[in-house]
């Protein structure tokens, strides 16, 4: 914005610097047999959109009667399915409503004693890797407190299989939406990645999938050895106090890392970037603010650890 | 105004006396030919707006192409809405409509991008020497596009259409699916931010 120029969003005047900026932004031509691929495209698509609708069904008129009549039978069915999948399930039974089986129905009319009943059939095993997968998905059991360095390892390895497992899964679900991806690219005729390209989308998902498990790491171990050492100093520690910490440290983290940035803004741009976030956000990071004002002024040392005039005040 | 050495913005222009409307009748009979009449009058515009949007040159022609193809589908409900003759033949503008569509799925690539990038990734080097006024223009072409880039999708789209393809404000309203008062406003915004954007740069307007 000039100073002969005071509306900002005024248009774009021709010849005017921006205007001369934003010229140098050239488009290029699309590139030779565009049309004929856009061709080639629409003819493999063509036949089944040139495919006749099947005539539409439509139920011939009835009489009132019997559409009532058809709710009625069609209703008591479905009780009857119902009452039926009940009782086979044992559900009856569980509301104390005695139900006979058949074996007793049978020898209450011959007279004859009623056979034990089979033992029940047990369900097939699970596969070993498909049980492992689902366990490692399932939340990190733990019980009663952890006062030893061997529990607390346990629980250690316990979170390491969970959260193993959670990676993979995202692994996985990334290599299913690039494939799905793919296809869908090849069954609209657009053009699809080449072995290279793709190969190289992948392993930039899995170097910034690394690094964001890394951070996660370092977070994570000097979360464990504050927690050792609390155990070695005759500490119980709790499902929570293992668990818990972890994200409000990682959150803790991320407002650390939003006050820095927006100490480094002047004065209008942080009110204006405070105003932005989220009123959680907002509170949580002015909250930080104002323990981290109290510890500065508590602190014997003169010298300021916050520049008062470039943190966020409870007003803003 | 346009980029130099770019076609004028007038060859968008819709058809008259009901032209797109045999255009889309043609299509929606399975004319190739009409198919490239579409892409030779419209294809270049559209392209430019993807480009400009998406700033990839493959996304771009992916884009025009998948637009392209959804008019190709569609052409039989058009052409059955817009019969040739009828008083409704003569509002249809297919360039209207392919630019909301190129409008909207460069909006939606935009986000999916943001979604699955990773903004540490550095660019691919080039390690080809380069004569050093192509180096400059390149630079330019740079700090153009990084202004550009710069914008929220919304913006950005309203700039292109507005100054780079010299639309009138009703046109590019409709081709984002405002209403004019919205899109006069997010007009606004998108000029300030790059005039600021442009000052940040260190070349005054």
């Amino acid at each position: 914005m000039s100073a002969t120029d005071p509306d900002p969003g005024a248009p774009i005047a021709p010849g005017s610097p921006l205007a001369r900026k934003l010229d140098d932004f050239a488009a290029p031509s699309l590139s030779v047999g565009f049309a004929d691929r856009v061709l080639a495209a629409a003819e493999a698509r063509a036949a089944p959109d040139l495919a006749p609708l099947p005539p539409l069904r439509r139920a011939p008129a009835r009489r009132r009667g019997w559409r009532v009549g058809q709710r009625v039978v069609i209703g008591l069915a479905s009780f009857t399915a119902l009452a039926s999948a009940a009782a086979a399930t044992g559900l009856l039974e569980r509301f104390d409503i005695p139900v006979p089986s058949a074996e007793k129905v049978w020898a209450s009319l011959t007279g004859k004693p009623a056979k034990v009943a089979a033992a029940p059939v047990a369900p097939p095993p699970v596969p070993a890797a498909q049980a492992s997968a689902a366990a490692a998905l399932a939340p990190v059991e733990i019980v009663g407190p952890i006062d030893t360095p061997e529990e607390l390892s346990e629980a250690f390895r316990r979170i390491d299989a969970v959260r193993d497992g959670r990676f993979a899964a995202r692994q996985s679900r990334i290599d299913q939406r690039i494939d799905a991806e793919i296809e869908r690219r090849r069954a609209a005729g657009l053009r699809v990645p080449t072995s290279e390209e793709e190969a190289q989308l992948r392993e930039r998902i899995d170097n910034a999938q690394a690094r964001r498990k890394q951070r996660v790491d370092d977070v994570v171990a000097a979360r464990r050895e504050e927690l050792a050492r609390k155990v070695e100093s005759g500490e119980a520690l709790t499902r929570q106090d293992v668990l818990q910490p972890l994200r409000e440290d990682a959150q803790a983290l991320q407002r650390q890392q939003r006050l820095r940035e927006l100490r480094r803004l002047s004065p209008e741009e942080r009110r204006e970037a405070l105003r932005r976030l989220p009123p959680a956000e907002r509170r949580a990071l002015i909250e930080e603010f104002r323990a981290r004002r109290a510890e500065a002024a508590a602190a014997p040392s003169p010298a300021p650890s916050v520049e008062p005039s470039a943190a966020p005040t409870p007003s803003e | 105004m346009t980029a130099s050495g770019e076609p004028s913005p007038t060859a968008h222009r819709p058809a008259e006396g009901g032209g797109d409307a045999v255009l889309a009748a043609r299509l929606a009979a399975r004319e190739a030919e009409a198919l490239r009449a579409v892409i030779a009058q419209h294809g270049p515009v559209l392209h430019r707006i993807a480009f400009r949007m998406t700033g990839d040159d493959h996304e771009a022609e992916d884009i025009v192409q998948e637009a392209v193809l959804r008019l190709w589908d569609q052409a039989p409900t058009i052409a059955a809405r817009h019969s040739v003759g009828s008083p409704a033949a003569g509002t249809l503008r297919l360039g209207g409509w392919l630019t909301r569509v190129v409008s909207n799925l460069a909006i939606d690539r935009l986000r999916r991008t943001r979604r699955l990038s990773d903004a540490e990734v550095p660019d691919s080097a080039d390690g080809a020497p380069l004569a050093d006024a192509l180096i400059a223009a390149e630079q330019r072409d740079g700090q153009a596009r990084a202004l550009i880039a710069a914008l929220p999708d919304r913006q950005r789209a309203a700039i292109v259409l507005t100054y780079y393809e010299e639309m009138p404000n009703v046109e590019a309203a409709a081709a984002l699916d405002m209403n004019i008062k919205a899109f006069e406003s997010l007009l606004h915004r998108a000029r300030a931010a790059l005039r600021q954007a442009f000052a940040a740069q260190g070349d005054a307007p």
